[in-house]
């Protein structure tokens, strides 16, 4: 579903991503897991081009996004692929960043409207579907602030699925959130394998990590170190710096 | 600066495109004839040459402009202008001639046209009644002295070595400030303080005679030598028929006319006049509407505009975002009075020739505008990143997001700097008086002088500023209020 092969992506002299290369399966739930200041969140704003890399590429959905040292593309066709590319994935801000001035229902249906010029009932009819889904059924009025941070993730994960987008990414979902909301997220996240989206969720978190994802990608230094089955990451590391973290982690819980 | 500067940098700009556009036009008693209506510029806070309540003139100026009107078979039409700016407009062609009460001098000669005098008048001095050391203008060195700002007065004085010169928009002002013992004496036109001491002002008494010999003159534009001719023509026939004495016995005789008779009833300016209030209503209605009109429109006008700019400030194309920021560097960067003047008084030099009303709300919308675009671009750039990146990665074009997203949130931010705008606004409207608009802050400097009552007419005034505001406030109060649950966002 999705390749990422050499990507580079540089801020003047720091390199944020270093060559890195992985593959994402379809309508699975991938975690990329790696220490702070990774790398992992800029990749994840780069496979929806809210971030443009210089080198590499990443094959999405059938979609080809070039690094812009290789073929810097025109402001049309920049455009174009932005469209494409966000027309397949969606996103979760870790901080969720849902629309103060629309209530949960609001928030759900200004995309399908606004992008896909839907009509308002049928909007409405999608967003109420979704919401239900996350369990936020009698929650539809409120607005952003008088939700609390749970159920403000649940809107921002119906805001996305809203849009019925192929891929959906989470950045760093359990860290606003208290440690009990943690594993109720993971179950919401599990809850929605029958919807066959393709989730990417980047996380520090390894304990959430091993108990949602299908397949886990080990990220440091601006690149994927290993990549393979939860049991197989958790259970049997191959290479250093992933035991590294992993003995780290255990020594620490 | 004094206005007067100001205008003076201006016009020296526009100077050779009028001198261009001059050659081209129709004659000036042409014009007259054409238009069937002799259109006099006059300062109507001056009684008693003229004064003014709403659109009914008069005094002196304002029976002689009528009477020369009359012999040239036209329509006389007064234009009111603050004496600030009342040359410039002349020649920006605002009006066919100047008929108040200004003296002939050399300098005013070198750059407009003088009708023959039609009147004699010096300068003379007013005191206190309480005072004796001051008997004329010898006795004025290291007093303070007020006087009507760019009259005959004030240059006078500024030769005479150690005396203070207290500069006043309109003569009512100086002799109140007197009153108060804050200026040691006030010089103006013999009449008009003989007047004023008789009629209103009666704690100041005349001191002497006149110490200056000048003659009164009407004034036109450096191309209207043929209207000059014809109303010297018809100043002749007035003296020779007798109705130039009339009208001067009227103003000027034992018993003066009384245009102020109501100051003269109200015994004196010390105190609050109710009935003066109620006599003046309407006219203090009119300015009050004047300047609720100008305001909201510069509000109402400038609020697309100001938004415009801020989007283009914001948005990444420096093709916008250069000429938007130096659209409101310049603005804000210039005074609101520099810009009234320039619209009005340097742009027909460019073939641009607005009436006063136009000209006053364009300088007011452009100038809220570019306040108001700051306002939109601060509120624009205090929502959060986060919000335009939620609302791209759904695959909102960044003209949908803006649409739908940021801006809803920037009008609820901005609201209460948005009321502070309308406010000023309301308030800086006041400048448009220098173009001649009878606006609320004009209409009191009007009413004040002709009936020698400013301690009644301004706090009036000011609380008619303070009902004005009132609405404005209770509007966004009104929205604050309904967009609260999401406020807390």
């Amino acid at each position: 579903m999705i390749a990422v092969t050499n990507v580079v992506k540089t801020y003047g002299s720091t390199t944020v991503l270093n060559r890195a290369s992985f593959a994402i399966a379809e309508a699975q739930l991938t975690t990329i897991l790696g220490p702070s200041g990774c790398g992992k969140s800029t990749m994840l704003r780069c496979l929806n081009r809210l971030e443009r890399f210089q080198e590499g590429t990443i094959t999405l959905a059938g979609i080809e996004v070039p690094g812009t040292a290789h073929a810097p593309l025109s402001a049309a066709d920049e455009r174009e692929l932005v469209r494409q590319v966000r027309a397949r994935v969606g996103i979760v801000f870790q901080n969720f960043n849902l629309f103060p001035h629309l209530t949960a229902l609001g928030n759900a249906m200004e995309a399908p409207m606004t992008v896909k010029k839907m009509t308002r009932t049928k909007a409405e009819a999608i967003a109420r579907h979704y919401l239900e889904r996350v369990g936020l059924s009698g929650k539809e009025a409120l607005y952003p602030a008088q939700l609390s941070g749970g159920q403000q993730q649940r809107v921002a994960i119906a805001r996305a699925l809203a849009m019925e987008p192929d891929v959906v990414l989470f950045d760093e979902p359990t860290s606003a959130l208290d440690p009990k909301l943690v594993r109720e997220v993971g179950t919401l996240l599990r809850s929605l394998d029958d919807l066959r989206k393709t989730l990417v969720v980047v996380s520090h978190d390894m304990d959430f990590a091993r108990a949602i994802s299908d397949q886990v990608i080990y990220f440091e230094g601006g690149r994927a170190v290993e990549s393979g089955t939860a049991g197989e990451i958790f259970g049997n590391p191959q290479q250093p710096e992933t035991r590294a973290f992993m003995a780290c982690f255990q020594g620490r819980s | 600066m004094t206005t007067r500067t100001i205008l003076r940098a201006l016009l020296a700009a526009a100077a050779v495109a009028l001198l261009a556009d001059q050659a081209a036009a129709q004659t000036a008693l042409a014009r007259v004839r054409t238009a069937g209506q002799l259109r006099i510029g006059t300062d109507a806070t001056y009684p008693p040459f003229a004064s003014a309540q709403g659109g009914d003139f008069s005094g002196f100026d304002i029976d002689l402009g009528r009477a020369i009107a009359r012999e040239l078979g036209v329509t006389p039409v007064f234009v009111n202008a603050s004496f600030d700016g009342i040359f410039p407009a002349l020649q920006n062609g605002s009006f066919d001639v100047v008929l108040s009460a200004v003296t002939i001098t050399a300098e005013r000669r070198a750059v407009l046209l003088f009708s023959d005098p039609y009147i004699d008048a010096g300068q003379l001095l007013a005191v206190r009644k309480d005072r004796q050391d001051i008997r004329g203008p010898a006795d004025l060195s290291g007093a303070r002295v007020g006087v009507q700002i760019n009259t005959t007065a004030q240059f006078d004085l500024e030769k005479r070595a150690g005396v203070a010169v207290a500069k006043y928009n309109t003569i009512d002002l100086a002799l109140l400030d007197l009153e108060n013992g804050r200026i040691d004496a006030v010089v103006s036109d013999a009449p008009v303080l003989r007047y004023m001491t008789t009629l209103s002002f009666k704690g100041l008494k005349t001191v002497g005679d006149q110490f200056t010999d000048e003659k009164l003159g009407i004034v036109l534009a450096r191309d209207s030598d043929d209207l000059r001719r014809a109303v010297n023509a018809a100043l002749w026939r007035l003296q020779d028929s007798g109705a130039y004495a009339r009208v001067y016995r009227q103003w000027f005789g034992e018993t003066p006319a009384a245009t102020a008779g109501p100051a003269a009833d109200a015994g004196g300016t010390r105190l609050f006049d109710p009935a003066l209030v109620s006599r003046t209503w309407r006219f203090l209605v009119r300015g009050v509407w004047m300047t609720a009109v100008l305001a909201a429109l510069g509000l109402v006008l400038g609020l697309p505009i100001g938004l415009a700019l801020a989007l283009a400030r914001v948005q990444p194309s420096r093709l916008f975002s250069i000429p938007a920021g130096i659209y409101v560097e310049v603005v804000r960067g210039t005074p609101l009075l520099v810009q009234i003047l320039f619209i009005y008084f340097v742009l027909p030099a460019f073939g641009v020739n607005l009436p006063a009303f136009t000209s006053g709300a364009i300088a007011l919308t452009l100038n809220s505008a570019a306040y108001l675009a700051e306002i939109f671009r601060a509120g624009i750039e205090s929502i959060e990143t986060g919000q335009m990146e939620a609302a791209r990665s759904l695959g909102m074009t960044y003209a949908q997001a803006m649409r739908r997203v940021i801006l809803p949130q920037t009008f609820r931010r901005v609201l209460p700097p948005l009321t502070n705008e309308g406010i000023a606004l309301l308030k800086d409207s006041s400048l448009v008086s220098v173009i001649g608009l009878t606006e609320l802050a004009r209409t009191g400097q009007e009413l004040a002088s002709r009936y020698a009552a400013p301690l009644t007419i301004w706090p009036v005034v000011a609380l008619l500023y303070l009902l004005l505001t009132f609405p404005l406030t209770r509007v966004a109060q009104e929205l604050e209020r309904r967009w609260r649950p999401v406020a807390r966002g």
